[in-house]
């Protein structure tokens, strides 16, 4: 503590004392949604809604198109569970950290945070560390209820793989995410930029067909997504009952990508962030 | 960062008799592409003062704030906290020492109660759960929004969020407050409330930075008065010094019978200066020649048989020497 009762920043940057600062996030956004109680609501029936779209055009999806995992033949509706499960974690990265940065923006309240003597870092993860905590609920209540209704099975022995394989995967979209919220910094609209992106990563990711059936060359370029990799790892787990040795491989594919993404967006961010100090326009959006 | 505590007797130079500033900007330029918004501006604040920054729309006022508060960076010059350098961008040590209070009202979540937005942004100051939340109770009581604590800030009045503002802006007691025309849009008796909450601050040893458009507003509530004109400094100084740099010679007088006895007026003040109608109805405007001629202009009146019944000054002190200051009229006051 100082003379005037205000305690030294030194000791507020450690690690843990920024820690501390995520549930303030996670209690803030919590709050915000439950205050939005029909948003609350219709995300879970949409949800219903998707499932429910997911098992009709199932129906007329041949499971030989469809391809094996772990020697087992999986329906499409399995295999697209698994995809929008990916996908959900892609969102939050992708869209949620920019959307994020955007809102304090629009709300003005992107100034007063940073007013505060809070880490960079510590407002980007805060800012979607209700998302982080409500999707994985979220994704787990998805595939129970496409279980307990259509009968889909699952591998649930490989659920901690799958799980340690979208941890590695985060990061990297987590980066691209960032790197989105720059743009959005920098160029106040960045809404097109990710659904661009955002699509094309879906598309190319295989999670609603299998790779085979778009052309040969896009298909060895997306073989190579990020995305593909954690997905293609995802439905070896939870489809076929791969174990974690199984997915190492795609394990430390992933790690490279998401050192690079997030280094990338991170250093991206920040010059940003000081372009926008240099400028004085850092509240205008 | 070490942070003096108020009164401080030791200044920049460590001697006794000054008083440090708590925040200073030396020479500050800040261009937006071409335009000059700040042309080399220097202000300091001490400890337990209240520094007003006049000046009209588009004088600078808010990019210093900006600056002082780091949330922008000078294009030259920098600026210090307690003597050290705290920008390009602001560190956290610095902004740990910083309240703002911004212009507008878009700064808090509207869906989240008054309560709510002060222990978050109390948590963000490193405060724990608890002490968050005492802490945020202890500020909505200062500022007399208890009992709105609970209800959304949507759901606020412009001067309620004001006083909330106030609230995040001290949360932390910062040694350093800067307040952006936090009442420009208040009714009489919301800007006093902010008025008084800031000046409770600075008795306790808070430096305050006022930006305010408002001229009447700084006479009994600022120490000290910068006018920011077309990014200049035009003028720094106490109050009663900024009132001395005009020396009124318009005002307006109440006259018993006054209507149909003007000419015998105009002869009566021959010489020392001429009476014509004014904007207020029944009023006068006197207009004298020099100015320090007030009381021989009345006794002139009283002498020709009229009662002098009110008299005051056209335009404030502080109004004129704005007014002089920022080219608008010369000093003197003469329009």
């Amino acid at each position: 503590m100082n003379a005037w009762g205000i305690r030294r920043v030194g000791s507020v940057t450690t690690i843990r004392a920024e820690l501390r600062k995520l549930p303030a996030f996670m209690r803030r956004d919590l709050l915000i949604a439950l205050s939005y109680r029909a948003a609350f609501i219709t995300d879970w029936l949409s949800m219903f809604a998707q499932i429910l779209m997911i098992y009709f055009v199932g129906r007329i999806v041949s499971p030989d198109a469809i391809p094996e995992y772990g020697g087992t033949q999986a329906t499409y509706m399995e295999f697209v569970a698994v995809g929008i499960t990916v996908s959900s974690f892609m969102g939050v990265g992708l869209g949620r950290v920019f959307a994020a940065i955007r809102q304090e923006q629009v709300l003005g309240t992107l100034e007063t945070l940073l007013l505060t003597p809070t880490a960079l870092t510590t407002v980007q993860i805060g800012s979607v560390v209700y998302d982080l905590a409500y999707v994985p609920i979220r994704t787990f209540i998805f595939l129970g209820l496409t279980s307990l209704v259509f009968g889909t099975t699952y591998d649930w022995s490989g659920l901690v793989p799958a799980a340690v394989v979208l941890i590695a995967f985060v990061p990297f979209v987590w980066g691209v995410g960032v790197l989105a919220a720059a743009w959005t910094l920098t160029f106040k609209r960045g809404t097109g930029v990710v659904g661009i992106l955002t699509s094309v990563l879906t598309i190319g990711s295989g999670a609603y067909f299998p790779l085979e059936v778009i052309p040969g060359w896009a298909e060895s370029i997306f073989a190579w997504s990020p995305v593909t990799i954690a997905l293609e790892a995802s439905r070896d787990a939870l489809l076929g009952g791969a174990g974690f040795l199984d997915v190492l491989p795609s394990i430390l594919l992933l790690i490279p990508f998401a050192a690079a993404s997030l280094a990338f967006g991170v250093w991206t961010f920040r010059l940003a962030l000081e372009r926008e100090r240099r400028r004085g326009s850092l509240g205008l959006y | 960062m070490t942070s003096p505590a108020a009164g401080d007797p030791r200044g920049p130079s460590g001697a006794v008799g000054e008083v440090a500033p708590a925040i200073e900007a030396i020479g500050v330029v800040r261009r937006f592409r071409e335009r000059p918004a700040l042309r080399g501006v220097s202000v300091h604040v001490v400890p337990g003062e209240i520094h007003a920054l006049l000046g009209r729309n588009g004088a600078g006022k808010t990019t210093l704030l900006r600056i002082l508060a780091g949330l922008a960076t000078p294009d030259e010059g920098e600026v210090r906290a307690f003597g050290e350098p705290g920008h390009r961008p602001m560190t956290r040590d610095a902004r740990a020492v910083v309240g703002l209070v911004p212009s507008g009202d878009r700064s808090f979540y509207l869906r989240l109660s008054g309560l709510e937005n002060l222990v978050f942004f109390a948590r963000l100051y490193g405060l724990r759960k608890r002490r968050a939340s005492e802490r945020a109770r202890e500020m909505l009581r200062w500022v007399e929004l208890e009992d709105a604590a609970t209800r959304a800030v949507g759901e606020y009045s412009h001067g309620m969020q004001k006083r909330l503002s106030v609230a995040r802006g001290l949360l932390m007691e910062p040694p350093i407050l800067l307040v952006d025309e936090a009442t420009h849009d208040l009714d009489p008796g919301a800007a006093i409330r902010v008025r008084d909450l800031v000046t409770a601050a600075r008795d306790r040893g808070t430096a305050v930075i006022w930006a305010t458009q408002r001229l009447d507003e700084i006479r009994g509530f600022a120490d000290r008065v910068t006018i920011l004109h077309e990014g200049l400094v035009r003028f720094e100084g106490s109050v009663p010094q900024l009132m001395a740099t005009t020396a009124p010679t318009r005002y307006v007088v109440q006259l018993d019978a006054a209507g149909p006895g003007d000419d015998r007026a105009g002869a009566a003040l021959a010489g020392i200066g001429r009476l014509s109608a004014s904007s207020e109805g029944a009023a006068r405007l006197l207009e004298l020649e020099e100015p320090g001629s007030l009381g021989r202009a009345l006794a002139a009146l009283e002498a020709a048989g009229f009662h002098v019944r009110t008299c005051r000054e056209e335009r404030s002190e502080i109004e004129a020497a704005f007014l002089a200051i920022t080219g608008d009229e010369p000093a003197g006051g003469d329009a």
